[in-house]
């Protein structure tokens, strides 16, 4: 045990002398992330900021309710809203950038509705905000159905007690009609959204992605000393082989968790991260450096030369990045991609801290943990072994 | 002649390193591939669908649901299986359809219905598509409720009534038009603009990488060797300038070459294109240069090389069109060189723009390269004949 923990404190040292562990597992990782989060922060994290106008040259009872409608809308605090007198106004309104989208409600419109005649509401959007166009159609839609709904309840209403369709008949009803489009509540009931906020994500991300290109220079070692003899000495040494694969793996493990430990702690002071229950992360942190150490140490074992390790490794590094959703997150719904990013411990660590968001206990991040040290173990003990018996020829 | 040679062995070294068949070669095309497939084309956002019993009212709003273009929808058989899916993401939003509507509506009682969404994205659009779509099947229901309150008829017989009434009623047609010129026009192809995106990124990414052969070349003593020959000190130094160009150039052309054979992208004219591509080239191998000659550690300038090219390549809008970006983001971005060269490819790809048209774009890149070379010069005689 004194041999393993003699050579990884030796290369630790030699590792943090030559400053570029320090500039890919900290450095590198830290910039991008607040970069990232400069770029993507406003596009990820988005109130949709909506501002609708309405035009109506109606005029009438009817299309009044409209006005009521986004004038509702407007109350929940989910847009704005602004009147114009004229079509003209209203566009100008939209190249000027004042409003997303507005809706017209063209002359005539009552009187269609009184007479039971088509009629027609147009919506006019801004051809750079088709969302903010896009809820301002279904808004209308929705009003077009709800007056239906009005015309229709009053229809029933005449037919089931046999009287004719009269304004008089309109006149003794009890209740409005309007009352008739109100017959469900579409209530937002989302409690929990286990989901990262995105400077959070992004941390995550760059500290996961960089994570496997740490801990290489850690389980390289093996390959440099190899290379430049000194592993021979070492060997001749009355130390055992394991001590001497252990020793290199102990400091892939203290160079991982040394990196993303400053990562977490200063993404959090300096950017703003939240990354939920430290215990939990902490969990997180130990299973993916263990896995980091396993894949790369799998990799050195199967290389033949440094380079050809570090090439290969890098390239691992990076696919498994990329399918791990550590720049964008993957797929969507239940296609091929959404399934094929769990493959790669990258995608647990992040799923494993999004269980973790909201303030959940440190346990929920138990289950990925779970997964990732799948990864750890199944490629470590093969690198182990491989690693072991190549050193002992 | 022999800065030619000295460029030449670059090219060819780069060329020989097998690590570079993927980062070079493989890697980029793959990218473009999976942003295409991901972000470009139709993205149809997914609304899950929980029935809490296979009443009327709710296979009717689910079936609705179903029928909607441009929206895929998804059955669960649990409410917290779709709640857990739109929580991590991969489900957009979800609407759950308690037990017992059929009774709730026929007591002439609000019919409640859950709606679930990440705080992100697509949430209040689908919310929105959501309540359109349920009121279209909840309509005859209320009218249904209302007639029943309003006369002794049961609800039953007073829905009977109301479906058939519900087809005579006279349609009001939404109608929807746009107003202005998009930023990303229809016609614009899936693969396009990350096409775009990743040609500068890696451009200035393999530039950047060569940084580190050149710092071996140093290690080596090569340079020093090269000058022990009868070869000038001015023709070392541009010819490890023109090698880190033909690198550059060789990711550059070779990403516009296979990107316009396997997925048709428009790169816009020709001749705009090549130019720009070659002054951005330019810019890129100048970084190279200067990264190479100033680092003496070849991990410390691999690590360093692979933070700024996916930072300026993210800053300069390879990552986030630009146009996305808010109004100091987007004067921020044109420090970088890729911000400029990502405007010239959009004046040509996306407004049918010629040379003409990129000229500042041009320039303003020209001087990069003039003083990125100017500097990397500068200090790459100061490494190579340092005692």
């Amino acid at each position: 045990m004194g041999a393993t923990t003699r050579i990884a404190t030796k290369d630790l040292k030699l590792r943090i002398r030559d400053r570029s562990a320090i500039i890919t597992g900290i450095i590198a990782p830290l910039f991008l992330a607040f970069i990232f989060q400069l770029i993507f922060g406003g596009a990820f994290d988005q109130s949709l900021d909506l501002s609708f106008g309405l035009v109506d040259l109606d005029g009438t009872e009817v299309s009044a309710g409209l006005g009521q409608v986004l004038d509702a809308i407007e109350g929940e605090g989910v847009a704005t809203v602004e009147r114009f007198g004229s079509r003209a106004e209203a566009e100008d309104a939209i190249e000027e950038g004042g409003a997303d989208a507005f809706i017209l409600i063209d002359e005539g419109l009552g009187r269609s509705v009184m007479t039971n005649m088509e009629a027609t509401i147009e919506v006019v959007g801004d051809v750079d905000a088709p969302t903010s166009t896009q809820i301002a159609e279904s808004i209308a839609t929705q009003y077009a159905t709800g007056v239906g709904a009005a015309q229709l309840a009053v229809g029933t209403t005449a037919a089931a007690s046999g009287t004719p369709l009269t304004p008089d008949f309109i006149a003794s009803l009890s209740a409005d009609p309007a009352t008739a489009a109100f017959s469900y509540e579409l209530t937002d009931v989302t409690t929990a959204t286990r989901q990262l906020d995105a400077t959070t994500y992004f941390a995550a991300g760059m500290a996961v992605f960089f994570l496997f290109f740490t801990v290489q220079f850690g389980v390289l070692g093996l390959l440099e000393e190899e290379r430049d003899g000194t592993l021979a000495r070492l060997k001749a040494a009355p130390i055992s082989r394991a001590s001497i694969v252990a020793g290199k793996a102990l400091l892939a493990f203290l160079l991982g968790l040394i990196s993303t430990s400053v990562l977490v702690v200063s993404t959090q002071l300096l950017l703003g991260a939240s990354w939920g229950s430290p215990l939990g992360v902490a969990v997180l942190v130990v299973a993916g450096v263990l896995a980091a150490v396993g894949i790369m140490g799998l990799v050195a074992a199967m290389a033949r030369t440094p380079e050809g390790a570090g090439n290969l490794g890098a390239i691992i590094a990076v696919i498994l990045g990329m399918l791990g959703g550590v720049f964008f997150q993957l797929g969507s719904g239940d296609d091929f991609l959404s399934r094929l990013t769990f493959i790669t411990p990258h995608a647990w660590f992040m799923r494993g801290l999004a269980d973790l968001a909201d303030g959940a206990p440190w346990t929920a991040a138990l289950p990925a943990a779970g997964a990732i040290l799948v990864f750890a173990v199944s490629t470590g003990s093969v690198g182990w072994l491989l690693l072991r018996r190549r050193i002992s020829e | 002649m022999r800065v030619w040679a000295i460029g030449a062995t670059n090219i060819r070294r780069m060329l020989r390193e097998r690590s570079n068949i993927f980062f070079v070669f493989i890697f980029p095309i793959a990218i473009i591939l999976l942003i295409g497939a991901q972000f470009g084309g139709d993205f149809d956002p997914v609304i899950g669908v929980h029935l809490g019993d296979d009443g009327e009212i709710a296979t009717s709003i689910a079936t609705e649901l179903e029928s909607l273009e441009d929206i895929e929808t998804l059955r669960f058989e649990t409410e917290d299986e779709l709640f857990s899916r739109v929580e991590y993401g991969s489900v957009q939003a979800g609407v759950s359809l308690p037990a017992g509507m059929d009774d709730v509506a026929a007591a002439g009682r609000v019919v409640e219905i859950g709606f679930v969404a990440r705080t992100d994205g697509f949430g209040p659009q689908l919310q929105a598509i959501a309540a359109a779509t349920i009121s279209e099947v909840m309509r005859p229901v209320g009218a249904a409720q209302f007639a029943s309150s309003e006369t002794d008829v049961p609800f039953d017989r007073a829905l009977a009534i109301a479906r058939p009434l519900n087809d005579q009623i006279a349609a009001i047609d939404v109608e929807v038009a746009t107003l202005g010129e998009a930023i990303f026009p229809q016609s614009l192809g899936r693969f396009d603009l990350g096409a775009a995106s990743q040609l500068v990124l890696f451009t200035f990414l393999t530039a950047l990488a060569g940084s580190a052969a050149l710092i071996l070349t140093r290690q080596l003593g090569i340079s020093q060797r090269m000058l022990s020959t009868p070869t000038s000190l001015r023709t070392v130094v541009v010819g490890e300038s023109v090698g880190r160009f033909g690198v550059a150039m060789v990711q550059g052309v070779y990403i516009v070459v296979l990107t316009l054979i396997i997925f048709g992208v428009n790169w816009g004219n020709p001749v705009g294109a090549v130019l720009l591509l070659i002054v951005f080239s330019a810019v890129g191998a100048g970084a190279g240069v200067l990264m190479g000659s100033t680092f003496s550690n070849d991990q410390q300038a691999g690590g360093v090389g692979v933070m700024l090219s996916l930072g300026l390549a993210a800053l300069g809008g390879c990552m986030l069109p630009i146009e996305l970006f808010s109004p100091t983001m987007r004067q921020v971005a044109h420090i970088t060189p890729h911000a400029w060269a990502m405007d010239g490819f959009a004046e040509l790809v996306r407004r049918g723009g010629g040379p003409l048209d990129i000229v500042p774009e041009l320039s303003v890149l020209a001087l990069y390269a003039v003083v990125l070379f100017a500097l990397a010069a500068w200090r790459l005689r100061v490494a190579i004949t340092r005692p």
